[in-house]
């Protein structure tokens, strides 16, 4: 009998449900997960001229090949709330690839978004558009600013990721094992009149990666293909 | 507690009747099983260290309780800096008496942590733990390891420099546990900062305090000690040492312009072994771990009805390289290569063979030498001068004098305290207001002591 009890004592406490994802959630609270317009953080010191401007990718003048700007995703639908969000969990870094890469293509495949939390120590890297004179034999090195490619770098401890597809291949992110050794990225699109869209992400470490965690390098034929024209995964 | 007599009873004035009235509505609860001993003469405070950990708990409750009034457990919404340190800078700069909450909770987080170590190691030693079962000491070592991370989820709240840095240690640490790292950092640090702040809000206000009191009713021995002289110079000590070093505000925590910083004293310890750059889970988790499993199965190996540290040699080496171990490896936390032209993470590094030797190092001298000296006080066995009975050291007469003395100096203080308060010299106040708690500490002392004088 008492056995009996015991056993309904754990039924009725413990349902087969996985409650644990009450706490390990990903879903933060900054905002909502839907498809939405490429819109530059309406802040001038990292998006200089072209700050608070929606992207196209037709458009070669505001966002020419090799450079970056500074995005936030999910947004709040305030221009001036997510420009002044210190939450770097919600900033991505948008890149429009040098031109060897595909950079001058008119299409999504043109840019990456990559997180702006590093998977080493969660400081915030950034594009560094800049070639190395004297790159070693790999072609990177880690030194800042010195590569055969341009390269996503951190400022802390000197993590380098790979431009386009953000596997970790210097500094102390690379050695840390997979799927901690590649930085989470977004899913972008564009529409027919050229504007840049973010596809509603799956956080997981198949698809687009848990920010400050990391992505399955591995499960990437090459590196996530920016979605074409009206694209999904 | 003796029952009162008609007469006793009928003699009760209008307050004594309401104190008992009250007094005995308490007969039945918790507060009424534990005995209360105010000491009527001085004991030495190591033996009850844990009592004085709990007063300083207390002490952290109420300003910490104050605190939750002006600060914001935020990220955005207060411009390019974060609420939660702009809240903490108002805190500091504005809101009246903000600074005095603030230094007080901070020094008393570090004074408890202190008291926590230096309780257990007491215990330890003296072998009075043998007196109480084992489950007293592993709740007492649950208790400091939740002492520990309700201290780092504490400073973790600040959002400055070094808050960053133990953010970003502690989930990568979370993040590099086998298998179920991603839901472990998930489950404990959410999913972004803005998840991070409210989640460590809420552990560090409520649900680890809770966990301690509930631990800390298993853990109470029956009977407390309150000796009013030495918590009242334990508290003002706390008040004067956060006078003389007045709790920094640092820079607002920014992941993108690193600085390089060094974590509380109590967790340098782990940064040294991180940086080590061997593996994360390893440094940063398995060999803490071996401390507190030593610490946690001492009670059920050291079964010996000794109790004395001398006639347990073994144990009193073991506890002695343990100390020295915590030195050594705490010191090299405090380690930053001097050289400003290496890379960041080349001056972060650890020479591990550096470290790694200084540690088997002074393990094996601390330990062999404990034991030696153990050995030779057993060999020399030494007669002890029995010691002489000390009679009164101050006569009623001086003492009433001393008295009239310390009650000037509180005056004095209490003038003083004023005065810096008018001026705005705040460390200064603090620091009056610290010796006038230990002046009334040794008030009370001395009024216990002229209760043993002849007339």
């Amino acid at each position: 009998m008492k056995a009996l009890v015991t056993i309904g004592a754990f039924l009725s406490i413990i349902p087969f449900v996985p409650w644990g994802e009450f706490l390990s959630s990903s879903v933060t609270t900054a905002g909502k997960y839907t498809r939405q317009k490429v819109v530059l953080d309406a802040n001038p010191k990292a998006n200089g001229n072209a700050a608070g401007r929606t992207v196209n990718v037709n458009d070669l003048v505001n966002f020419p090949p090799n450079s970056h700007w500074l995005i936030t995703y999910p947004s709040s639908g305030d221009l001036t709330v997510d420009a002044q969000n210190p939450d770097t969990f919600v900033k991505f870094d948008l890149i429009r690839l040098p031109v060897e890469l595909g950079g001058g293509n008119k299409d999504a495949t043109a840019f990456v978004a990559f997180s702006k939390v590093c998977v080493h120590l969660w400081c915030s890297p950034s594009y560094n558009p800049e070639q190395c004179s004297n790159p070693n034999e790999n072609g990177y090195q880690s030194g800042p600013g010195c590569t055969k490619h341009e390269q996503y770098e951190c400022p802390c401890h000197g993590s380098i990721y790979r431009i386009p597809d953000g596997l970790s291949i210097a500094g102390p992110a690379s050695l840390q094992p997979p799927p901690t050794n590649a930085i989470p990225m977004l899913t972008l699109s564009s529409d027919k009149d050229g504007t840049l869209y973010i596809e509603p992400p799956i956080w997981d470490v198949d698809h687009n990666g848990v920010i400050g965690y990391g992505r399955n390098y591995l499960s990437y034929k090459d590196y996530i293909v920016p979605a074409a024209t009206g694209g999904v995964t | 507690m003796a029952q009162p007599t008609k007469q006793e009873k009928e003699r009760r004035n209008l307050v004594s009747k309401l104190y008992h009235w009250f007094v005995d509505g308490l007969e039945r609860t918790v507060f009424m099983g534990v005995q209360y001993t105010f000491p009527k003469r001085f004991v030495s405070p190591l033996g009850y260290l844990g009592v004085l950990t709990g007063i300083t708990f207390l002490v952290l409750g109420i300003t910490g309780g104050l605190l939750m009034i002006y600060y914001q457990p935020t990220l955005s919404g207060c411009g390019s800096i974060t609420c939660a340190f702009a809240s903490i800078q108002r805190i500091n700069d504005q809101v009246p008496y903000g600074w005095l909450l603030r230094n007080i909770h901070y020094t008393a987080s570090n004074a408890m942590v202190l008291l926590a170590v230096l309780h257990m190691y007491y215990q330890y030693f003296s072998g009075r733990f043998k007196i109480k079962n084992e489950v007293l000491w592993v709740t007492g070592i649950i208790l400091g390891i939740i002492t520990g991370v309700e201290a780092y989820s504490g400073y973790d709240l600040i959002f400055n420099q070094r808050a960053g840095l133990a953010i970003e240690i502690g989930s990568s640490l979370a993040n590099a546990s086998p298998l179920i790292g991603n839901t472990l950092r998930l489950a404990t640090f959410g999913a972004g900062f803005t998840d991070f702040i409210l989640r460590l809000y809420s552990a560090h206000v409520f649900i680890l305090p809770m966990i301690m009191l509930i631990l800390v009713f298993i853990h109470f021995p029956r009977y407390l000690v309150f000796d009013l002289p030495i918590v009242s110079t334990v508290v003002g000590g706390i008040f004067i040492v956060a006078s003389i070093f007045p709790v920094q505000l640092s820079i607002p925590y920014s992941p993108s312009n690193p600085t390089l910083t060094i974590p509380e004293w109590y967790l340098t310890g782990i940064y040294a072994l991180l940086r080590t750059e061997y593996d994360k889970f390893v440094m940063g988790g398995l060999m803490p771990a071996l401390l507190f499993l030593m610490a946690l199965v001492v009670p059920f190996i050291d079964t010996s009805k000794k109790l004395s540290w001398k006639e347990r040699p073994f144990f009193t080496a073991l506890g002695i390289t343990s100390i020295a171990q915590i030195l050594v490896t705490t010191a090299w936390g405090f380690y930053i290569n001097p050289d400003t032209s290496l890379p960041t993470l080349a001056r972060l590094l650890v020479p591990p063979e550096l470290y790694f030797g200084s540690m088997i190092l002074i393990t094996v001298l601390s330990f062999a030498l404990t034991y030696a000296f153990m050995r030779y006080l057993k060999s020399r066995e030494r007669v002890r001068k029995a010691a002489a009975p000390l009679g009164p050291i101050l006569t009623r007469r001086w003492v009433l004098v001393i008295f009239v003395l310390l009650i000037a100096a509180q005056v004095a203080l209490n003038g003083l305290a004023f005065m810096a308060v008018q001026q705005g010299l705040r460390n200064m106040s603090l620091f009056d207001v610290g010796a006038i708690l230990i002046s009334f500490g040794v008030l009370v002392h001395l009024y216990r002591y002229s209760q043993s004088l002849p007339f």
